[in-house]
C-alpha cells in the first residue's frame, strides 16, 4: 500500500512538474527564431553562485562532523608516513579545489549573459599555458618522488628488523587461518598436494617435519609492538586481502601465489585505546554496548577483495600487546599438532582410515575427476 | 529518416565522384527506416534510447543496494514481492547484493557511459560535424548497434535465470569466477557464462564501431576541414574509438580464456585451488593473469568513457559562452597525452596484489603524469568561460557541473594514484567516491549537456529548459551529498553487505542512511529527464525556419536544413574555411565554418 502511495505521490509530482514546465517554456517565446536567455542566466548565475557557497559550507560540515568519526592515527611505522603524505596531498589538492571551483563558478556567474554586452574573443595565451603546465608539473614530481621513496622504503628488504616475528595467513571462504611457527620460530613444512592437503589439513602440513610440531593455529592476531612482523599471506580458494585498517596495512593473498607485507606495530591495543580515551568522539557512548567508544576499540582484521557472498564477515580481531604479554601468550598455546594429530597416534588402529568427513562442510560439486591423484 | 523523395542526393563530397540516380529514392520501410536503419542519425537515436534504458536499470540496482546499505538492519516487505527468493523477507540477500553490484557496475560502465555515449555522439556528430553524408561504412554502423542489442538482451536475460546474473564483481575476477562447476556462490553459474557472452558481443559492437569512427574522420572531412579545424568533439571522439580499438581486443582474450577455465577445466588463471580441504586439479595459472589483461582494457576504458564528455564539454562550454575554446592546440595534445598514458596505468589497480615494487613506482610514475594533461583541460575550460557571455542554459550548466565534478573527483585520483598511499585506500569507499565523480557523474554531465545540446540537432525541437535546470540542480546537489561525505569514509572496504561485524566501519551507519536518501531523489530526477525527452520528442518547442542554428554555434551540423533526410545535405555538402571556434571576432558573434573568410582575415 505504501509502495503505491508512494508511486502514485510520484506521478502526481512528475506530472504537476511537466505542467509547471510547460507553462514556463510558454512564456519563453521565440523572438525572430531566436531565444532570449537574458532571464534564465541571471537566475542561474545566482543559483550557480548560492550553490558555490553552499558546497564549501556544506565541505565544512561534513568535516566537522565526519572527521572525529574516522578511523584513527595509524598504528605502524610506515603507517604514519603515508598518512603524512595522504595529508600533505590533500592540502595541496584542497587548495586547488577551492581555486578552481571557486574560479569555475564564480566566472559562470560573473560573465553570464544578463551582466556582459560581449564576449572578449580570447583563443589562446601561450605564456599562461606554459605556467599552467609547469606548476602541476613542479607540484607532482615532488609528490612522485615522496611516494616513491615511501614506497620503496615500505619494500625495502634490508632495514627489516632481524628479530622479526613472521605469522602465515591464510585466507578462505570465510575466516582467516591464522598459524604462528610456535617456540621453535621456525614453521612446519607445508605441502600442496593430495596426500597432504583434506578436510582435516586443509593447510597440507607435512607432520613428519618436526618443525610443524609445536606451529599452532590462533583465532586472533597478536602482535609485538615495536617489533617488525612480517605476515606471510596465501589464499585456499578464491583471492582475499589482507587488510589491518589500523596499520594501514593491505596485501592480496592469492591462490598459488605467496605475497608478504612487513610492517611495525608502534602502538600496542592499550595505547590505542588510552590515546583515544583523551578524543571527545570516543568518549560518548555507543549506544550498542553502553560504554564509552574508546574502552571497547580493538584492532581488527578485515577481507578487501570481493571473495563472495560472506566477504563482510571474515573479521578477526588484532592484539598488540608488549614482548612480555607475547611470550606469557605463546606459552599457554598447544599445538595444532598436540591437540588433533597426537591423540589420533596414540589410537593407532583408528588412525589407519581418513577421518571421518562432516558431509555438511566439504560438499562439493566439482567432479571427481578434478582432484587430483596422488601425486607418483 | 524523414526523407523526402524530392531531395536530391546528387554529390557524395567533393572529392568523390558524382552520382545521381534513382537507387536513393527508393521508399523506406518502417523497418529500415527505424529498426535496422544504416543511417547514422537513427543509430545514434537507438544507441541514446538503448542507454537510458540501461540507465534506468543500473540506476535502479543501485536504489536496490543503497536501501540494504542505507538501512542494513531494516526489511522492506515490497522488495520480497518483486524479488521473490532474493529478498526473502523484504531483505536482499548476500548474493542478490553482490548480483546488484555487479550488475550496476557492468551496465554504467559498459552498456550506458560506453555504448551509450559514445554510441549517440560518434554517431550523430562524426558525420555531421565533419561534412559526410553518412559513416564509412552504414552497414558496419548498423551492425555495430545490432551487436550492442544482442548484447543488452543478453545481459538482461541473465537477470531471469533462476541462479541470478553474475555476482562475481564487475571485474570478474578469477577464481571467484573462474570455476563453474565449484558453484562457490550465486552468479558463478549460468548468470557469468551469460555475461561473458554479453560482454564478447559488447567488445565487437565496440570493435566495429570503432573502425568505422576512424575511418570515417580521417577519409571523410569535407573540402576544406583539415585536422585542425575539427571541433574538439571529433578530436575526441576519435580517439576514444583509437583507445577501443587498441585495448578492447585484450579483454575479449582475457574473458575467453576465463570461460575457458570455467567450462574446459584449463588452469590458464587457477593454481593449486584448494576448497574445503580438496585440492582441485588446477595447476600452474596464475589469476594475477587476468588482472592484467583485464586493467589492460579497464583503466583505458575510464577514459573511453571521460574522453568523449571532454569533447561535448569543451563544444558546449565554446558555444555558450560565445567565446573560443581556450587554447585549441592544447586542449588536443592534452587528448593525445591521455590517450597514450591511458595505456601505461593499468596496473595501478594492482598494487596491492603483490606486484613487483618496481612495477609499482612506474605506474605510480605514469598514473600522477596524467594529471597534467588533465589540469591543463580543467583550467583550458575555465579559460574558455573566462571573460565570455554564457548563456546560462541546460547544456550550459551540465557541462559547468562536469568540469566542477571532474575537478573533484579528478584531485582525489592524485591521492589514489600514489601507491604507498593507495595501500590504505584500496578497495576502499575512497576509491567508490573516487571514480563515481570523476568518471560517472562527471562522464553523465557530460552526456546530459550533449542531449541539450544536441536534442534539437536530433529531433528538430527544443527540449524543456525549465525541467532540465531542474534536473540539473537537483542531480548536481545530490551528486555532491552522495559522494563527497563518502570520502570520509576511508578506509571502509568497499563491496561489503554490512559493517555490522567489524567496530572498526561501523560508524558510519546515518551518513549511509542519509546517502541512500538522496540517492533515491537524485534516481527520481533522472526519471524526470527521460520524461522531458520523451515528452520533447513530440511536444518540445519546434525550431523555426527550414534552417535553424538554435545556439548560434559555428559547426557544420546546423548548416543541414532542420528536417533530417539520409544524406544530411540537400544538394553540395559544405565547404570548411574556418575554425570552428571563431566566436565573438571579425565583428560577428559567430562565424559558422562553412562562411568563407572574408579578405585579409587570418585563419587560426
Amino acid at each position: 500500500m505504501i509502495a503505491f502511495l508512494s508511486f502514485a505521490v510520484i506521478v502526481l509530482l512528475f506530472t504537476v512538474l511537466v505542467l509547471i514546465a510547460k507553462a514556463n517554456e510558454l512564456a519563453n517565446e521565440l523572438k525572430d527564431g531566436k531565444r532570449d536567455y537574458t532571464t534564465q542566466s541571471k537566475i542561474n548565475g545566482y543559483l550557480l553562485i548560492g550553490f558555490l557557497i553552499a558546497m564549501f559550507a556544506g565541505s565544512a560540515f561534513a568535516f566537522k562532523q565526519l572527521m572525529p568519526v574516522m578511523i584513527p592515527k595509524a598504528a605502524s611505522i610506515h603507517g604514519a608516513q603515508t598518512d603524512y603524505l595522504f595529508n600533505m596531498t590533500m592540502v595541496i589538492i584542497g587548495i586547488v579545489f577551492v581555486i578552481t571551483q571557486v574560479a569555475l563558478f564564480y566566472f559562470a556567474y560573473r560573465y553570464n549573459e544578463s551582466r556582459v554586452k560581449e564576449a572578449y574573443f580570447y583563443p589562446h595565451n601561450n605564456t599562461l599555458e606554459v605556467v599552467w603546465t609547469i606548476i602541476p608539473t613542479i607540484v607532482l614530481t615532488g609528490l612522485i618522488a615522496m611516494g616513491m621513496y615511501e614506497w620503496f622504503s615500505i619494500f625495502n628488504r634490508d632495514d627489516r628488523d632481524k628479530n622479526e616475528l613472521v605469522i602465515e595467513v591464510t585466507g578462505k571462504q570465510f575466516n582467516w587461518m591464522i598459524r604462528y611457527s610456535g617456540k621453535d620460530g621456525k614453521f612446519g613444512e607445508r605441502l600442496i598436494d593430495t596426500a597432504h592437503v583434506s578436510p582435516t589439513n586443509e593447510l597440507g602440513i607435512n607432520w613428519e617435519d618436526p618443525k610443524s610440531h609445536d606451529d599452532f593455529l590462533s583465532d586472533k592476531l597478536y602482535l609485538v609492538k615495536g617489533k617488525g612482523v612480517l605476515m606471510k599471506l596465501g589464499a585456499q580458494d578464491v583471492i582475499h586481502s589482507f587488510y589491518l585498517p589500523h596499520f594501514r596495512v593491505k596485501m592480496d593473498c592469492v591462490p598459488g601465489t605467496p605475497t608478504e607485507f612487513y610492517f611495525v606495530p608502534t602502538m600496542t591495543t592499550e595505547d590505542m585505546r588510552k590515546y583515544l580515551s583523551t578524543l571527545p568522539w570516543w568518549q560518548t557512548v555507543n549506544p550498542e554496548t553502553g560504554q564509552p567508544r574508546w574502552q571497547t576499540f580493538k584492532y581488527e582484521l578485515a577481507c578487501a577483495e570481493l571473495c563472495g557472498k560472506s566477504h563482510f564477515g571474515m573479521e578477526r580481531e588484532v592484539v598488540v600487546v608488549t614482548q612480555e604479554e607475547y611470550d606469557a601468550w605463546l606459552n599457554k598455546q598447544t599445538s595444532l599438532y598436540d591437540a588433533t594429530i597426537k591423540p589420533a597416534l596414540t589410537k593407532k588402529d583408528e588412525a589407519k582410515d581418513e577421518p571421518a568427513v562432516d558431509s555438511t562442510k566439504t560438499e562439493i560439486k566439482k567432479p571427481q575427476a578434478m582432484l587430483v591423484g596422488k601425486p607418483n | 529518416m524523414e526523407t523526402s523523395p524530392s531531395v536530391e542526393h546528387g554529390v557524395h563530397g567533393h572529392h568523390d565522384h558524382v552520382h545521381g540516380h534513382a537507387e536513393h529514392h527508393h521508399e523506406e520501410t518502417f523497418l529500415t527506416k527505424y529498426v535496422f536503419s544504416q543511417d547514422h542519425k537513427m543509430i545514434s537515436k537507438q544507441f541514446l534510447i538503448t542507454g537510458m534504458f540501461w540507465g534506468v536499470v543500473g540506476g535502479l540496482l543501485s536504489i536496490l543496494f543503497r536501501l540494504q546499505l542505507g538501512w542494513p538492519n531494516e526489511t522492506f516487505p515490497f522488495l520480497e514481492t518483486f524479488l521473490g527468493k532474493w529478498a526473502e523477507g523484504g531483505k536482499i540477500s548476500q548474493d542478490f547484493y553482490l548480483a546488484l553490484i555487479t550488475m550496476h557496475g557492468t551496465i554504467l560502465v559498459f552498456f550506458v557511459l560506453t555504448g551509450g555515449l559514445s554510441g549517440t555522439f560518434a554517431n550523430l556528430l562524426i558525420p555531421y560535424q565533419i561534412g559526410a553524408r553518412d559513416m564509412a561504412s552504414p552497414f558496419i554502423n548498423m551492425l555495430s548497434y545490432w551487436f550492442f542489442f544482442t548484447a543488452s538482451v543478453i545481459m538482461l536475460l541473465s537477470f531471469f535465470i533462476q541462479t541470478g546474473p553474475a555476482a562475481g564483481g564487475w571485474t570478474a575476477y578469477p577464481p571467484l569466477n573462474g570455476m563453474r562447476n565449484t558453484a562457490i556462490d550465486l552468479g558463478s553459474g549460468l548468470g557469468f557464462d551469460l555475461w561473458i557472452a554479453g560482454m564478447a558481443l559488447f567488445i565487437i559492437q565496440a570493435l566495429l564501431a570503432g573502425l568505422n569512427y576512424v575511418t570515417t574522420v580521417l577519409n571523410m572531412r569535407t573540402k576544406g576541414m583539415t585536422m585542425m579545424k575539427l571541433p574538439l568533439t571529433i578530436w575526441a571522439l576519435l580517439f576514444t574509438a583509437i583507445v577501443g580499438i587498441l585495448s578492447f581486443p585484450a579483454l575479449l582474450a582475457g574473458v575467453v580464456l576465463l570461460e575457458f577455465d570455467r567450462l574446459l577445466d584449463t588452469s590458464f588463471y587457477l593454481n593449486n585451488i584448494i576448497i574445503n580441504g580438496h585440492l582441485l586439479g588446477y595447476k600452474g595459472g596464475s589469476p594475477i593473469l587476468f588482472e592484467h589483461l583485464f586493467w589492460f582494457l579497464g583503466h583505458p576504458e575510464v577514459y573511453i568513457i571521460i574522453l568523449p564528455a571532454f569533447g561535448i564539454v569543451s563544444e558546449v562550454l565554446a558555444v555558450h559562452s560565445r567565446k573560443p575554446i581556450f587554447g585549441y592546440k592544447a586542449m588536443v595534445i592534452s587528448l593525445l597525452a591521455i590517450l597514450i598514458l591511458s595505456f601505461i596505468v593499468w596496473a595501478h589497480h594492482m598494487f596491492v596484489t603483490g606486484l613487483n615494487p618496481n612495477l609499482g613506482a612506474i605506474f605510480t610514475l605514469f598514473t600522477l603524469l596524467i594529471a597534467i594533461p588533465s589540469a591543463i583541460k580543467v583550467f583550458n575550460w575555465i579559460g574558455t568561460i573566462w571573460r565570455g557571455r554564457i548563456r546560462l542554459t541546460s547544456a550550459a550548466l551540465f557541462a559547468i557541473g562536469f568540469v566542477s565534478m571532474f575537478i573533484s573527483g579528478g584531485l582525489t585520483g592524485i591521492i589514489l594514484g600514489n601507491s604507498s598511499i593507495d595501500i590504505q585506500l584500496h578497495d576502499t569507499m575512497f576509491v567508490v567516491a573516487h571514480f563515481h565523480i570523476v568518471m560517472g557523474i562527471a562522464a553523465f554531465f557530460g552526456m546530459f549537456a550533449g542531449v541539450y545540446h544536441w536534442f534539437p540537432r536530433m529531433y528538430g525541437r527544443f527540449m524543456n529548459e525549465t525541467l532540465g535546470q531542474i534536473h540539473f540542480y537537483v542531480t548536481l546537489v545530490g551528486a555532491y551529498c552522495i559522494f563527497f561525505p563518502m570520502h570520509f569514509m576511508t578506509g571502509l572496504p568497499r563491496r561489503y553487505y554490512s559493517y555490522g561485524n567489524f567496530e572498526t566501519f561501523n560508524n558510519f551507519n546515518n551518513l549511509a542512511s542519509f546517502m541512500s536518501v538522496v540517492a533515491i531523489i537524485v534516481f527520481l530526477a533522472q526519471l524526470l529527464f527521460v520524461v522531458n525527452y520523451f515528452y520533447s520528442i513530440f511536444k518540445g518547442q519546434k525550431l523555426e525556419g527550414e534552417y535553424a542554428n538554435p545556439w548560434e554555434s559555428n559547426t557544420l551540423e546546423w548548416t543541414a536544413p532542420v528536417e533530417r533526410m539520409h544524406g544530411n545535405w540537400p544538394g553540395d555538402i559544405p565547404t570548411v574555411y574556418r575554425w570552428p571556434y571563431d566566436y565573438s571576432t571579425n565583428g560577428n558573434d559567430f562565424n559558422p565554418q562553412n562562411i568563407p573568410l572574408k579578405p585579409g582575415e587570418a585563419t587560426h
